[in-house]
């Protein structure tokens, strides 16, 4: 009976390592370190609204790219392309309300740290809208994300 | 009741990319990762205009500006697999928080590329993400 659990125990993180969506998001990880560092380091000298100008600019290559590989052939679903679009002009506008909160002299620390909290936002959305299940050791792996997203905002 | 200006314009970037999360995965539901990507550019684009302030753009050194440009770069193939990740079974409630870890990749360059040193907090930042990963991966 006791060798059941032990042969177990370490498949615990197989599921995880094994699943594409894990891999693809350690990678999304890897390239926003470099766009936070590159970030950082551009805007020692240009301030942040010519940074998210340039920005946007910088993602044009990827688009295309992407477009080309895809000969140009998108599909047609008007709820997916609305929900796309709506991505960057959300992403736009939450940025805009961040300069705009950086302008009115507020806590640094304490506005980095409030819109970084953002993933808290997705959880209890992606829970009640798209019913998604969130266990209890996943709630409790969200805290200590919420306290490393606090830490990097210091 | 005064709520602070700070505060409510944090809040909007708060509810503004705590939506995005969402809408990612729903964009997904619907077509590809290659397609969410390039209508997320596009939506992108649309905002563009009210960054931009003349053509000062031109007078910033070759290295920051090129700094700038290739941040742009590394966020689009970073939300390319972002997308890949939602479109292959990733579950926004746990792709959102984990992708959101991103400044551990910064804590662990800067001493690296930068030479600078990291406060011992931050590194427990760090330690606090790989829990955070584990257990929500789990």
């Amino acid at each position: 009976m006791n060798e059941i659990p032990r042969q177990e125990a370490p498949g615990r993180l197989q599921p995880m390592l094994s699943a594409r969506w894990f891999w693809y998001a350690l990678i999304c990880v890897i390239c926003w370190g470099g766009w936070a560092l590159l970030s950082k380091l551009g805007s020692r000298e240009i301030p942040p609204d010519t940074m998210q100008f340039l920005f946007t600019v910088g993602t044009l290559p990827i688009g295309l790219a992407l477009l080309i590989a895809r000969r140009g052939r998108l599909e047609k679903s008007t709820r997916g392309i609305a929900y796309g679009v709506l991505n960057g002009v959300l992403s736009g506008v939450g940025g805009l309300a961040l300069f705009a909160a950086y302008h009115t002299n507020g806590n640094t620390t304490l506005i980095t740290a409030t819109s970084a909290l953002y993933p808290m936002i997705t959880v209890v959305l992606a829970v009640v809208i798209l019913r998604e299940s969130f266990r209890p050791i996943q709630a409790l792996g969200l805290v200590f994300a919420a306290i490393a997203i606090v830490i990097f905002s210091l | 009741m005064h709520i602070p200006p700070w505060l409510l314009y944090s809040i909007l970037t708060l509810i503004a990319w705590g939506v995005v999360g969402l809408l990612q995965k729903l964009s997904t539901n619907y077509i590809s990762a290659e397609s969410s990507l390039i209508w997320l550019v596009v939506g992108f684009l649309i905002l563009e205009p009210f960054f931009y302030r003349g053509p000062a753009i031109f007078h910033y050194s070759k290295v920051n500006l090129t700094y700038a440009l290739l941040s742009g770069l590394l966020n689009a193939v970073g939300a390319w697999a972002l997308f890949a990740s939602l479109k292959s079974g990733g579950k926004a409630s746990i792709v959102a928080p984990l992708t959101a870890l991103y400044p551990v990749v910064v804590i662990a360059l800067v001493p690296v590329l930068l030479h600078e040193s990291v406060p011992p907090l931050q590194w427990a930042g760090v330690g606090c993400a790989l829990i955070a990963v584990i257990l929500l991966s789990a």
